[in-house]
């Protein structure tokens, strides 16, 4: 589903990806950790095509295309979804309005039928349910004073929405306490099938108590150098990321 | 040459005019004299007058009664709840106009018609001497014609809104018309009215309104000012607000309309704890430019004013904001804000935003602050991370920024209407 081939990528003259291989097959869930600055975010980023990265080698090919030649809605139509670490706060945007609009545009790229208002609201209050999420949330502007908590919960019921074939969740659990951890790990194991796969990116063990990954890679200096079950989650636990040399090589 | 042209704006004097109309009339053809030869630099550093004086305006002593009550259908609001006066090149239409049934208390008359008939009652609402007025507002008065008088008694209420529509067709000649409104709350009454600028046709016209306003005590007017006329048209309007003790005016203004545009809102406090609420979303797009001027008065102490304006440029479009509070030097406990927020969506729009405080007393709360940006590529790679295309996404950050605005109109339908007419104009919008 997704091939990333000794990618590349810069942020002014700075390269943070040194050459970074990962595959991931339908249904998969691969968890990438690291410490701070490893390149984790910037994977996300780069592969969902936001501005600001230099991709200067390398390959990424998803669902049989040329990843980094697509723009972000052409990713996003072809089934990827990122799950903000920092969900953007959109004032006087509706909410309802912008599920609809973002549901029909793939829908529409899809060939498929746009949904009307009244079969996107049943479709829509179904997926409320799954993140136990309160219907008021439809009339309030996207994102806008949200709590933390709600915020994550809003990008995993847009992922529910969406019905994406690879999401990546950019450290998801950053910034939530242990029960707004639950729920959103709730939702994202309801979001679990056969063909969607996830790439799950963190800093800490913690959230993979919730949602249990196949793959575990360790991210560092911009290179995945070591990758194994999900018992190198555990090991990373007590361990720590202290192993993890200047270099970025395990010493 | 400046002279000549808005000189030929006015017509010969009704030799019928009662005395102390033709003093008033003179007084007015005096000042717009005095500020053609020595114009005030300062409220004209932004915007020149050029363009407007090339195009040769005339006014034209015609009453347009060809039109059918059909012919306004592609300008009404559909669902829009009101009782409707109509004003056809700044003469009333009676046979356009929709107001039957009115509540007891309220009084609906056309300028033209309470002057031949009932003069002194006109005379008892206008100014007794007549104040420093700016240019157009002046030559609005030089020029009386018609208007509308609306006037309601003490605790009267008009609770369906009342649509004031300024319907403007062209003619043979570039033609330009001064509707001059009054409307006058008495103690504790409200009214809810909605002042609309619309055209039939893409002809080149001009039309300079004045709308005085004067609100007794504890009254209550919401008032919204909806401009969406031809990208032809040249469009001048004037307020004038005298707000009583514990009154409540609260206005949006919508400038999306005409090529050339310039609004003027002039408001003074006259009693202790009324409040004044101001607010704005303008639209220029190529060829357009739109200027708001605003001039609110704290003249006396308790008064609170709120001034929100946002404008969204793009293309080559240009506008203008120049809004000025002045506190008295015994308006103690003044409140007031002014804000103006703009989105420049091209590199070749382009506003001049001026706000400014004139504070002359000690115990206030006064504050202001101006914002010029561009749309924020976080929000954009949002939404499109979503799957949504660039252009659709930057609409709809457009639409979220003039929500603000839009969203405080008095009812659904206009609000729908308005986020449908904005979002129409930005789907044109050059992006570059």
């Amino acid at each position: 589903m997704l091939v990333v081939n000794g990618l590349r990528a810069t942020v002014g003259e700075k390269e943070i990806l040194q050459g970074l291989n990962l595959t991931v097959n339908p249904g998969e869930i691969h968890a990438i950790m690291g410490p701070n600055g490893s390149g984790k975010s910037t994977l996300a980023h780069v592969l969902s095509g936001r501005d600001g990265y230099t991709v200067t080698g390398g390959s990424a090919t998803f669902a049989g295309q040329d990843l980094l030649a697509l723009e972000p809605e052409q990713r996003a139509h072809l089934g990827l979804f990122l799950a903000f670490q920092y969900p953007v706060e959109l004032p006087g945007v509706n909410n309802t309005y912008f599920l609809k609009a973002a549901l029909n545009s793939i829908r529409k790229a899809r060939g498929e039928a746009e949904l009307d208002a009244v079969s996107f609201l049943r479709f829509i209050k179904e997926k409320l349910k799954i993140l136990h999420l309160d219907e008021s949330l439809l009339k309030r502007a996207v994102n806008a004073g949200f709590s933390g908590g709600e915020k994550k919960r809003n990008e995993i019921f847009q992922m529910a929405l969406l019905e994406p074939k690879l999401a990546i969740l950019d450290e998801t659990d950053s910034g939530l306490d242990i029960d707004a951890l639950r729920v959103v790990a709730d939702g994202v194991n309801a979001l679990r099938s056969p063909e969607r796969s996830m790439i799950v990116v963190t800093h800490y063990q913690r959230l993979l108590d919730y949602i249990q990954p196949d793959f575990v890679h360790v991210l560092a200096k911009g290179q995945i150098i070591r990758s194994g079950g999900k018992e190198l989650a555990l090991e990373l636990e007590t361990t720590g990321y202290g192993w993890i040399d200047a270099e970025g090589l395990a010493a | 040459m400046t002279d000549h042209a808005l000189m030929s704006w006015l017509p010969p004097l009704a030799p019928a005019a009662p005395a102390w109309l033709a003093t008033l009339q003179a007084a007015a053809r005096a000042q717009v004299q005095t500020q053609i030869a020595a114009p005030d630099a300062e409220a004209w550093r932004y915007t020149s007058l050029n363009h407007l004086l090339e195009q040769g305006f005339v006014p034209i002593d015609e009453t347009i009664t060809a039109l059918q009550p059909d012919d306004l259908d592609e300008v009404l609001i559909a669902g829009l709840d009101s009782r409707r006066v109509v004003f056809v090149n700044g003469r009333y239409a009676p046979e356009l106009s929709a107001t039957e049934a009115l509540p007891p208390g309220v009084h609906l008359d056309s300028l033209r018609e309470l002057l031949a008939h009932d003069p002194d009652a006109v005379r008892a609402l206008l100014p007794a001497e007549s104040a420093t007025l700016p240019l157009f507002m002046a030559l609005n008065v030089a020029g009386l014609d018609d208007g509308l008088v609306l006037r309601l008694d003490r605790a009267a209420i008009l609770a369906q809104p009342l649509e004031l529509i300024h319907l403007s067709i062209g003619l043979d000649q570039p033609s330009v018309a001064q509707p001059h409104h009054l409307i006058v709350l008495g103690d504790g009454a409200q009214a809810t009215l909605v002042e609309r600028y619309v055209s039939l046709g893409a002809a080149v016209y001009c039309t300079n309104a004045v709308i005085e306003i004067q609100l007794g005590r504890d009254a209550v007017l919401t008032h919204e000012r909806l401009q969406t006329e031809s990208k032809n048209a040249f469009h001048l309007s004037g307020l004038s607000l005298r707000q009583g003790a514990n009154s409540r005016y609260q206005s949006v203004n919508l400038g999306l309309g005409s090529r050339w545009s310039r609004t003027e809102l002039l408001t003074e406090f006259c009693a202790a704890h009324a409040e004044c609420d101001l607010r704005g979303l303008y639209l220029a797009g190529d060829e357009q430019r739109i200027d708001y001027h605003l001039d609110v008065n704290h003249a006396v102490p308790n008064c609170t004013s709120r001034e929100t304006f946002k404008g969204i440029i793009y293309g080559k479009g240009r506008a203008v904001f120049d809004g000025r509070v002045v506190v008295a030097k015994d308006a103690q406990k003044s409140d007031a804000a002014m804000s103006n927020q703009n989105l420049l969506l091209s590199p070749q729009a382009e506003i001049d935003t001026k706000p400014q405080l004139e504070i002359n007393a000690d115990d206030v709360k006064c504050s202001h602050g101006t914002t010029v940006g561009q749309i924020e590529p976080e929000k954009l790679f949002y939404l499109r991370s979503r799957g949504i295309s660039a252009a659709l996404a930057r609409r709809m950050l457009c639409l979220g920024f003039a929500d603000e605005i839009i969203h405080t109109l008095h009812s659904e339908t206009l609000r729908e209407h308005l986020s449908e007419q904005v979002g129409q104009r930005l789907e044109s919008a050059p992006w570059d």
